[in-house]
C-alpha cells in the first residue's frame, strides 16, 4: 500500500498545530454561515404575516408525526455521526489516520482492495490537514443535519448524505469493513460499522409511507436475521480459528484481538476488564465461541420469524449481547487517540430497536391526514416552524460543505500540501544576505559561476552523486519543483553542488542526472570542481562533508537555498527529505516551487 | 403471501444466507494450489576472498542483519607475507547493496565494485594499486550483478562486468572503466540465443572472467542437464568453453558458482552439479574436473593460489589444492565464520563477523585458534 503513509509521526507538532488551526478557521466559517442563515430566517420571520407569527408553535406536533423507528435511526445515527466528527478532531488524526488506521485495515485485504484504498489513503496523506478537517465537518454536519431535519425532503436528503459519506468511509476508511479479508467476525465489527450507518441512512431516506407499514420493520428484521444467521455460521465454521482460545501457544483469533485492544490507551479499569476477558477467551475459547454462535443464531432465527412478541425480548437480549461485545471485545472502539467511531455494536442496537418499533407503526398524525381548511392555521404555523428547522438543516449542510469543498479541491490536486515539508524542515525565516559566489564546472564540463546566473532565481542544494538515500530524493524534488513552476521555470535555475570528496567528477554527476532523469531538464546544473574548490563552497554555505569508514556513504547535511535574481539569499531550508515518501517528496517540491515564486515576485 | 408462504420464504432466506456465508467462509479459507516447482538458479553469495600480488583480500558482510540498510560489506586485506588483517573498505560510497572485488591488471591492483542499493541505480567502482591505502573512483553506469565474480580485469586492463540483468558490459581499459566508458558486450538473451547458449539452455549468467588470449568468458546455469554453461567470446563469436562433466552427472542441473583466471593463462571454476560440488581447471582449453564433494547450501566460496578453492557449505569448510587433488574437509569452522581465506602458507584463516567485530581464526595443527580481533567502525543508520 505505497502511497498512504506520509512517514511523519501522527503527533508531529507542526501537523497537529496546522490541524487545530484549520479546525478553528473552518469552525469560524461554519459559525458565521450558521449565524447568517439564522439572521436571514429571523429577518424573514419579522416580515411574515402576523397570523403566522402569532400562531401557536406547532413544531412539536409536526415532529411528533415522525414514525418512532425512523426517529430512533435519525436521532441515534445523527448523534453517532456527531460523535464520529468529534473523534475525527483528535490531534493525531491528520498525521495518523492513513498510516495507522486505513493502511492496517487494508493490509490483509486482496490486492484490488488495497489498490482502491490506496487511492483514498494517498489523498489523505497528500492533504492530511484538509482531509482530517473535512472528515470532522462532514461527519459533524451530517449528524447535525439528521438531528435537526426531522421530516420532509431535508430529512430524507440527510439520510442520503449519510449513505453517500458512509460508503466513502466504508470503502476507503474500513477497506469494505474487511469483508474481503480473512478472519471476518461479527464480534470484531464485520461487516464494518459504517455499513450500518449506510443502511440506517437509506432507511431514513425512505418516504414516510414506507414507515407507515409494518413491512419495513419485517424486512429490516428479516435482513438482520439472515445476516446474524450467516455470522453465526462464520463464527462456527471450522478452521477459522474461533474455537481455539490459543493457537500454537499464542492467543487465538478472538483472544488475540481482545488482548491487543487491552493495550490501547484507556482508563485502567477498562483495560483490566478487557484484559481479563482476553484471558477468559484464551482459556475457554470453545465455550466463549459457543456462546457467541448460539446467541447469533438465536437472534437471527427470532428476527426472521417476524413475530413481534418474540422480537420484543430478542432486542433486549441483543442489546445485552452487543453491549457486552462492545465493552469486552471492541473495547468501546474509539479509544487510543485514533479511534474514529464506537465500532459496530451501538449501530446494531439502534438498528434492531428501530426494526422492532417499525413492526408496529403508529398512524399518520392528524395534520397529515386531514388536509382540511380547519387545520390551515396550524399548518401555517407548522410551515413557520418547519422553516426554522429547514434553516437549521441548511446550516448543517453548510457545515458539511465547509469540509467537503476544500477536500474536493485537494483531492483534485496531484501535489501534496507543503505542510508535510514544513513539518520536516522546521521553521524557516526569510533572509536577505548576499549569496557567496562560486565558480565551478557543470555536468557537461562547462564553467558556471553564481554571478553568471544573476537575473534568475537559483534553487541551490548540495548532493552526493553516489548517495543512496537523501540525494536521489532531493534531486527528484528539485526536478518536480521545476515542473510545478510551469512557465516561470525559465526564470529559475535548479542548481546542485557535489557533496562528496571522492566521487565528484562529471562522470558521476552525469550518472546521477541520468539516474534521476535530470539529464533532460534544461535548467538543471550539477556543479563540481576540485576538492579545494568544493571545500570552499561547502564552507561558505555551512555544508559539512566527510567520508565515513566501513562502507558508509559520505555524510553531509541537507540544505536548500533560494537565491533571488539579485544574488541575495531569501530562504534557507533544511532539505532533509525525511521519510522520503511520495507525499513528502511532493510536498517538498511544492514548498521549493513556492519559495522560488516568492523570490521571483520579490525581485 | 400466506402465513405458510412467508414462513417458507423466511426459511429460504435463512438457507440462502447460510449457504452464501458458508461459501464465503470456504472461499476465505481455501488454500492456493501449490505452484509448479521450477529449477532453482543458485548463485554464489558475495562473501569471498581472493589472492593478488598485494596480498589476500576478503569480502564479508558486517553490521546488523535485521535491516538490510544496516548490512555493511567490508573489505579486509592481509598483505602478502603478512599475518595480520586490516580494514581497507573504500570510502565515499555506501556498500549496503554488496561489494564485489577482483584482481586488477596483472594482479598488481584491486578493483572493487559496489552494488546499488536504495536510491542508487548504478555501481560506483574503486581501484587501488597500493594495497588499499588510497582508492581511485570509477563508474559502471548500471547495476552490478549480485555474484562474487561479477567483475574481471584482463592483464591488458580490459574490464568485464556482469550486470544484474544478466548482460555483460566491457570497458576497453582500466582508464575507460574509471571514466565510465563501458559498452555492451552481450545480453543474457543474446548469449542464450547463440549455439552454445541454446545447447545449454542458459537460464542465468553467474560469473565473468577472461580466458586464454584475453577472451571474455561468461558462465552460468543451464536448464539442460549435465551441461556446464561456460562460454568464451573468441573473435566476436561466443563458443562453448566449459568442461565436459563425467557421465555420472548427466541427470544433474549444473550451475557455475564461480569462474576466474588462475593467473597463469588458465581458468578455475566452481560448479554445482545436483547435490555435488565440483572444481574444474582449464589449461590450453582442456579442463580437468575434480571428484565431487557434497554441496549443501553454499554460504561463501573463493579461489586461492595455484588453482586452489574453498567452499563454506552447510556449516562445513571444504578445500581443494588444485588439479589432481581431492576435496579436503577442514576442521569445523568457528561459529559465525562468514568467509575463509587461503594462507598464510598452507594454512587458512576463518573470518567471523558479528556486528562490528571481526574475529580472525587461523588453522593450525591443533585446530582453529583466534589470532586477531578487529573493531570495525560501522556507522549504523547512515544508510537508513
Amino acid at each position: 500500500v505505497p502511497g498512504m503513509n506520509s512517514g511523519l509521526s501522527p503527533a508531529d507538532p507542526t501537523l497537529v498545530a496546522a490541524f487545530r488551526s484549520a479546525l478553528l478557521h473552518q469552525g469560524l466559517i461554519a459559525l458565521l454561515v450558521t449565524a447568517f442563515l439564522g439572521l436571514l430566517w429571523a429577518t424573514a420571520r419579522v416580515w411574515r404575516p402576523a397570523t403566522a407569527r402569532t400562531a401557536p408553535r406547532a413544531g412539536v406536533s409536526t415532529r411528533s408525526g415522525e414514525p418512532r423507528g425512523r426517529l430512533v435511526l435519525r436521532v441515534g445515527f445523527g448523534l453517532l455521526w456527531v460523535l464520529d466528527g468529534i473523534l475525527q478532531a483528535q490531534p493525531k488524526m491528520a498525521g495518523g489516520l492513513a498510516a495507522q488506521v486505513i493502511e492496517p485495515a487494508a493490509s490483509s485485504s486482496p490486492a484490488w482492495v488495497q489498490h482502491l484504498v490506496n487511492w483514498g489513503g494517498t489523498v489523505w496523506s497528500f492533504h492530511p490537514v484538509t482531509a482530517a478537517a473535512a472528515a470532522v465537518w462532514i461527519q459533524a454536519g451530517i449528524g447535525a443535519w439528521l438531528l435537526v431535519a426531522a421530516r420532509g425532503p431535508w430529512s430524507r436528503l440527510a439520510g442520503l448524505a449519510s449513505v453517500a459519506w458512509g460508503l466513502v468511509v466504508w470503502v476507503f476508511g474500513e477497506s469494505f469493513g474487511g469483508i474481503f479479508a480473512p478472519g471476518l467476525s461479527f464480534l470484531t465489527g464485520a461487516p464494518g460499522a459504517v455499513l450500518i450507518y449506510v443502511l440506517a441512512g437509506a432507511l431514513v431516506a425512505l418516504p414516510d409511507s414506507a414507515w407507515r407499514s409494518p413491512r419495513t420493520g419485517r424486512l429490516l428484521l428479516a435482513g438482520i436475521g439472515v445476516f446474524f444467521a450467516g455470522m453465526a455460521v462464520l463464527q462456527a465454521w471450522p478452521g477459522r480459528g474461533f474455537w481455539a482460545g490459543r493457537i500454537n501457544g499464542q492467543p487465538g483469533t478472538l483472544a488475540g484481538m481482545v488482548t491487543d485492544m487491552s493495550g490501547t490507551a484507556q482508563p485502567h479499569f477498562l483495560s483490566a476488564l478487557v484484559a481479563s476477558f482476553g484471558s477468559v477467551a484464551a482459556s475457554n475459547g470453545f465455550a466463549v465461541n459457543l456462546a457467541a454462535v448460539i446467541v447469533l443464531a438465536a437472534l437471527g432465527a427470532v428476527f426472521l420469524t417476524g413475530r413481534a412478541a418474540l422480537i420484543r425480548y430478542a432486542v433486549w437480549v441483543g442489546l445485552a449481547f452487543c453491549l457486552a461485545d462492545w465493552v469486552l471485545v471492541q473495547d468501546l472502539g474509539f479509544l487510543g487517540g485514533l479511534g474514529t467511531d464506537p465500532n459496530s455494536m451501538i449501530p446494531w442496537v439502534l438498528l434492531f430497536f428501530a426494526g422492532q418499533l417499525a413492526l408496529t407503526p403508529e398512524p399518520a398524525p392528524e395534520a397529515e391526514v386531514a388536509g382540511t381548511a380547519e387545520v390551515a392555521g396550524k399548518a401555517g404555523a407548522a410551515v413557520m416552524s418547519a422553516g426554522a428547522w429547514s434553516v437549521a438543516a441548511a446550516a448543517a449542510v453548510a457545515i458539511v460543505l465547509v469540509g467537503a469543498v476544500p477536500m474536493a479541491a485537494a483531492a483534485a490536486s496531484r501535489t501534496a500540501d507543503p505542510i508535510l515539508a514544513e513539518a520536516i524542515a522546521g521553521d524557516t525565516a526569510p533572509l536577505n544576505v548576499t549569496a557567496p559566489g562560486f565558480s565551478l564546472t557543470d555536468q557537461n564540463g562547462q564553467p558556471v559561476s553564481l554571478a553568471g546566473l544573476r537575473g534568475k532565481v537559483v534553487l541551490l542544494t548540495f548532493l552526493d552523486p553516489v548517495c543512496t538515500t537523501d540525494c536521489p530524493i532531493i534531486g527528484a524534488e528539485m526536478k518536480q519543483a521545476g515542473v510545478l513552476l510551469g512557465a516561470a521555470d525559465k526564470n529559475v535555475e535548479l542548481v546542485a553542488v557535489v557533496a562528496n570528496p571522492t566521487y565528484r567528477s562529471t562522470v558521476f554527476t552525469q550518472a546521477f542526472d541520468r539516474e534521476e532523469g535530470l539529464d533532460t531538464v534544461p535548467n538543471w546544473l550539477y556543479l563540481t570542481g576540485s576538492y579545494s574548490q568544493l571545500s570552499k563552497v561547502w564552507q561558505q554555505y555551512g555544508i559539512t562533508v566527510e567520508n565515513l569508514p566501513a562502507g558508509a556513504m559520505s555524510a553531509h547535511n541537507d540544505l536548500a537555498v533560494v537565491i533571488d535574481r539579485a544574488g541575495q539569499i531569501r530562504e534557507e531550508i533544511n532539505a532533509d527529505p525525511g521519510p522520503g515518501t511520495a507525499s513528502t517528496q511532493s510536498s517538498f517540491s511544492v514548498l521549493l516551487s513556492q519559495y522560488a515564486r516568492q523570490a521571483l515576485a520579490s525581485s | 403471501l400466506t402465513g405458510h408462504g412467508r414462513a417458507a420464504a423466511r426459511v429460504g432466506a435463512w438457507a440462502a444466507g447460510t449457504a452464501l456465508t458458508a461459501l464465503a467462509a470456504g472461499c476465505g479459507t481455501q488454500a492456493a494450489p501449490p505452484a509448479t516447482p521450477t529449477p532453482p538458479v543458485q548463485a554464489a553469495p558475495l562473501a569471498t576472498s581472493l589472492v593478488t600480488a598485494q596480498g589476500t583480500w576478503a569480502v564479508t558482510v558486517m553490521g546488523g542483519t535485521a535491516a538490510t540498510d544496516n548490512d555493511f560489506w567490508q573489505l579486509f586485506l592481509r598483505p602478502a607475507g603478512g599475518t595480520r588483517w586490516s580494514l581497507v573498505t573504500p570510502e565515499g560510497v555506501a556498500d549496503n547493496g554488496g561489494l564485489v572485488a577482483t584482481a586488477g591488471a596483472g594482479g598488481t591492483s584491486l578493483l572493487a565494485g559496489f552494488r546499488p542499493s536504495q536510491g542508487l541505480a548504478f555501481s560506483p567502482l574503486a581501484a587501488s594499486s597500493n594495497a588499499g591505502q588510497t582508492w581511485a573512483p570509477g563508474l559502471l553506469d548500471a547495476a552490478l550483478a549480485d555474484v562474487p565474480d561479477a567483475l574481471a580485469v584482463a592483464p591488458s586492463g580490459q574490464t568485464l562486468a556482469l550486470l544484474s540483468d544478466g548482460s555483460l558490459s566491457v570497458a576497453a581499459s582500466a582508464a575507460a572503466a574509471t571514466a565510465g566508458r563501458w559498452s555492451g558486450l552481450a545480453t543474457r538473451a543474446t548469449l542464450a540465443a547463440t549455439g552454445p547458449g541454446r545447447q545449454c539452455g542458459l537460464a542465468a549468467v553467474n560469473a565473468v572472467t577472461f580466458g586464454p588470449g584475453n577472451a571474455p568468458m561468461a558462465a552460468g546455469s543451464c536448464v539442460r542437464r549435465g551441461v556446464a554453461g561456460v562460454f568464451a567470446d573468441v573473435g566476436g563469436r561466443w563458443q562453448a568453453a566449459g568442461p565436459v562433466l563425467p557421465g555420472g552427472f548427466g541427470a544433474d542441473q549444473v550451475q557455475v558458482l564461480g569462474l576466474a583466471a588462475d593467473g597463469g593463462g588458465g581458468n578455475v571454476a566452481l560448479l554445482r552439479a545436483g547435490a555435488d560440488l565440483l572444481a574444474a581447471w582449464s589449461r590450453d582449453g582442456s579442463w580437468t574436473v575434480s571428484a565431487p564433494a557434497a554441496a549443501g547450501a553454499v554460504t561463501a566460496s573463493g579461489f586461492g593460489p595455484a588453482g586452489s578453492m574453498w567452499v563454506l557449505a552447510g556449516g562445513r569448510a571444504e578445500t581443494i589444492g588444485g588439479p589432481g587433488q581431492a576435496w579436503r574437509a577442514l576442521p569445523a569452522v568457528p561459529a559465525g565464520t562468514s568467509t575463509l581465506a587461503a594462507g598464510p602458507g598452507t594454512s587458512y584463516d576463518a573470518l567471523a563477523g558479528s556486528g562490528s567485530t571481526l574475529t580472525v581464526w587461523r588453522l593450525g595443527a591443533g585446530g582453529w585458534s583466534q589470532v586477531q580481533v578487529i573493531k570495525v567502525p560501522i556507522t549504523y543508520g547512515s544508510s537508513g
